[in-house]
């Protein structure tokens, strides 16, 4: 238990007498905070640029136009003559969509017949596509049965039968947690996870491939503290920087930025504690196999972004080949991911993640095991020498 | 067992002595090529149904009826949404969106069907989790198609019911149909969309953070880079000669990703396949500059690493692939404006998908040029300016040394 305790002190004192593990674990955590976000800060995209070529030049095409121009997602911001030159806008990326209002628009709807519109949205970049394939559907289906319930009317039907023989099932859908469709409230969430991750994972594969100057009081080679004790300690280590450091992430960063949540304080915590656990024997497996901290920082560079689409939060994991998915639980993000975001976003109580909560414990049961047995092994009689070294 | 002997300094024995430290460094050699390949598979692997669907919804039906049961089978049939569970009460289906297993839950009123006939509106309604937007947005487009046609088929009979000819009364149930075109993508395929522009993400940050090592190495000794510049007869063979195996492997390893995108995964090449080519070499060349002259400015070459990555592995987000930088606030905006990768997919999409005009497709591909064209600039004026002092201090080393070097 001394022994425990002698390399839980140390290993916190060396995340912060070791300036590259520092600036990993907790200035690249800061800086992130403020720099990561700043792309989705506005939350929504508004007045996505259109043009509406109008063919028919009447009062009701331009009142199409101008109801369209009205939604807050698209705004007319050209009027052109033909599709031609508005299709060479839409390559040059000046405007995400045309609406072509074709000739006789407005009379073919006095005379009672369908009067169809064309609308050629940019499916190039999906959010452009969905704001502005929304903003006209909705304002011509409201047209549509405006339209229809006055020639009802017109026809001598009575005016409540009317509205509902235009519209006989109404269906209201409801957006829950995310009301607003927010980006920001979407992706950050998730993204605060994951950096957590990689800091916590390149910081600790740094203290465990950084060479150690001295050792401290307590962990004299004589003596040194068991193995289970040493890997037991170290990830203790993490969990108390992680304390301070995972609040101030997953709890006071979304306030800060607003974004709305559900879930209390008491459960994000309790199911962070197998979360930075199972991270840190990650980050020791990791230190182990590579075993220079250059090397980490190279070869864990990039991984951020494969392991976030791997989290199925924004690619569903049904469409995620099986065998991808069963291998990414292996990664602590994958679990961390959907249920930090249920409990803090969805307020699901903790009994909606056991399954994760309970994956969690498993990967640092297998990662704590891994790195014990490690440890067990560089002990053997003529490697230890070798070994205190680089632990 | 090399050409090298028989090599004069120039940009020839600096491109060799750079393939040479590649075979003897496996780590830097794995980390220009199996590193982003496996990454960059991961990701295909992820993607590779290119479309979401029938994602998981559960059904409250408190009706029982006909409609009610041909509402349920109609939104079951779109080919976003599967019904997977029947819920009993509101708290069931609350707990299935909770506990991660469905996506939304669609509610049907008691007496629906008896209230729809006698034309009281009644209110089907869908809850659905938008907390992960895209699955919502998904979910909520098969029940946006779905009960719109239920409700046709009931406006079409209320019509025929009250004596209008069914051809007449079908024309009337639509008035101002919206023949919607999904221009470049039209099955909105994620592989078009996400997936190929995930793939340079992933390579702008190893190329980013590769680049910064491998000078790193020469700039950590001293008279190494002295040493560079000898055995290049010049500063811009010597640069040259150190940067263009790396923009041959990157591309290479470009080029094996873009062969499974367009080969297997069939992406569309609409535009000029010269002109990409183009774009790749330009981007890969601002990528590598970029982390030379992180190496160059940072000292330990650690640092250059750690900055090159705390400044690429973001990026993806400000590029406005997922969110686009018309939304975004003016610092990421130019930030953004900053990154190659967000001209490179600019030019990628431009040649790929939308197969845009020659005369439009210049921009981004000038200032990737540009990019280049400065940061080369900037990286040879360094090292003129490094080069006067350390020259005058310590003189020219004995080629006992070099020897040692290459």
């Amino acid at each position: 238990m001394i022994g425990l305790f002698a390399v839980f002190r140390d290993e916190f004192r060396r995340i912060f007498a070791h300036r590259p593990a520092f600036s990993i674990l907790v200035g690249a955590a800061v800086i992130y905070a403020a720099f990561y976000p700043q792309p989705y800060l506005n939350e929504a995209l508004r007045n996505v640029p259109i043009a509406v070529v109008d063919a028919d030049g009447t009062t009701l095409s331009r009142e199409l136009a101008r109801r369209v121009d009205a939604t807050p997602d698209i705004a007319v911001t050209m009027v052109l003559p033909d599709l031609v030159s508005a299709e060479r806008e839409v390559y040059a990326h000046r405007i995400s969509g045309i609406l072509a209002i074709p000739k006789n628009f407005e009379r073919d709807l006095l005379h009672g017949r369908a009067s169809p519109i064309a609308l050629y949205a940019d499916a190039s970049y999906f959010l452009m596509y969905q704001r502005v394939s929304g903003g006209v559907v909705a304002v011509t289906g409201t047209l549509g049965s405006e339209v229809e319930t006055s020639r009802l009317i017109g026809i001598g039907v009575d005016p409540v039968l009317a509205r509902a023989a235009s519209n006989p099932l109404q269906l209201t859908a409801v957006p829950l947690f995310n009301p607003e469709g927010g980006y920001a409230t979407y992706v950050l969430p998730a993204a605060f996870v994951l950096i957590l991750q990689q800091t916590l994972l390149i910081g600790v594969g740094l203290l465990g491939t950084l060479p150690r100057a001295e050792l401290a009081p307590g962990l004299t080679d004589d003596a040194p503290p068991r193995p289970a004790a040493t890997v037991a300690g170290k990830m203790l280590a993490y969990l108390l920087l992680e304390a301070i450091i995972l609040p101030l992430y997953l709890i006071a960063l979304p306030h800060f930025y607003g974004l709305p949540r559900l879930g209390g304080v008491i459960p994000v915590l309790i199911f962070a504690v197998p979360f930075v656990l199972s991270v840190s024997g990650l980050g020791l497996v990791v230190a182990a196999i590579f075993r220079d901290p250059l090397t980490v920082q190279l070869a864990l560079a990039a991984v951020a972004l494969p392991f976030f689409f791997l989290a199925g939060f924004s690619w569903p994991i049904d469409a995620i080949p099986r065998a991808v998915h069963v291998v990414s639980l292996l990664l602590p993000s994958t679990s961390a991911i959907a249920g930090f975001t249920r409990l803090a976003q969805l307020g699901a109580p903790l009994a909606d993640v056991r399954g994760e909560f309970l994956m969690l414990w498993g990967l640092t049961i297998f990662y704590g095991g891994i790195v014990w047995i490690l440890e067990v092994r560089r002990r053997r009689p003529g490697r230890r020498n070798a070994g205190i070294a680089v632990a | 067992m090399l050409p090298r002997r028989e090599l004069r300094p120039g940009f020839w024995l600096v491109f060799w002595r750079e393939f040479t430290w590649l075979r003897r460094r496996p780590f830097l050699l794995a980390l220009t090529t199996i590193v982003p390949l496996s990454l960059m598979a991961l990701l295909t692997m992820v993607f590779s149904a290119g479309l979401a669907t029938r994602l998981p919804i559960a059904v409250l039906d408190l009706d029982s009826s006909d409609l009610s049961r041909s509402l349920i089978r109609m939104v079951d049939a779109t080919p976003d949404t599967a019904v997977a569970v029947r819920v009993g009460e509101l708290a069931e289906g609350r707990h299935m969106i909770l506990s991660g297993r469905v996506d939304g839950l669609l509610m049907l009123p008691r007496n629906l069907e008896r209230d729809v006939v006698a034309g009281r509106r009644p209110e089907v309604v869908f809850f659905y989790n938008t907390q992960t937007l895209t699955i919502g947005n998904l979910v909520l487009r098969g029940v946006n198609a779905a009960v719109p046609t239920a409700a046709a088929g009931i406006r079409l009979s209320l019509r025929t019911a009250q004596g209008q000819p069914i051809e007449e009364a079908r024309a009337a149930l639509s008035p101002t149909p919206v023949q919607a075109h999904a221009l470049f993508n039209p099955t909105l395929n994620y592989v078009y969309f996400l997936l190929a522009a995930l793939l340079p993400s992933v390579l702008q940050i190893v190329i980013v953070t590769t680049s910064a090592y491998s000078l790193g190495m020469d700039v950590e000794t001293h008279y190494r880079l002295r040493i560079l510049r000898w055995l290049g007869r010049g500063l811009w063979p010597a640069m040259a000669g150190k940067v263009v195996p790396y923009t041959i492997l990157f591309l290479m390893v470009l080029g094996l990703s873009d062969a499974v995108l367009f080969g297997i995964l069939g992406l569309p090449l609409r535009g000029r396949g010269w002109l990409l080519l183009i774009a790749d070499v330009l981007f890969i060349l601002s990528c590598q500059f970029i982390g030379v002259l992180l190496a160059l400015l940072l000292k330990p070459m650690a640092s250059a690493v750690s900055i090159g990555t705390l400044l690429t592995s973001p990026a993806f987000g400000f590029m406005g692939i997922g969110f686009p930088r018309l939304g975004m606030n003016a610092f990421a905006y130019g930030f953004g404006a900053i990154l190659p990768g967000t001209w490179y997919l600019i030019a990628r999409i431009d040649q790929t998908i939308r197969g845009t005009p020659l005369d439009l497709s210049w921009k981004p591909i000038l200032v990737l040029l540009a990019f280049v064209v400065v940061l080369a600039g900037l990286t040879a004026l360094w090292l003129e300016a490094i080069r006067v002092r350390p020259v005058r201090e310590a003189g020219n080393r004995p080629p006992k040394i070099l020897s040692e070097a290459i």
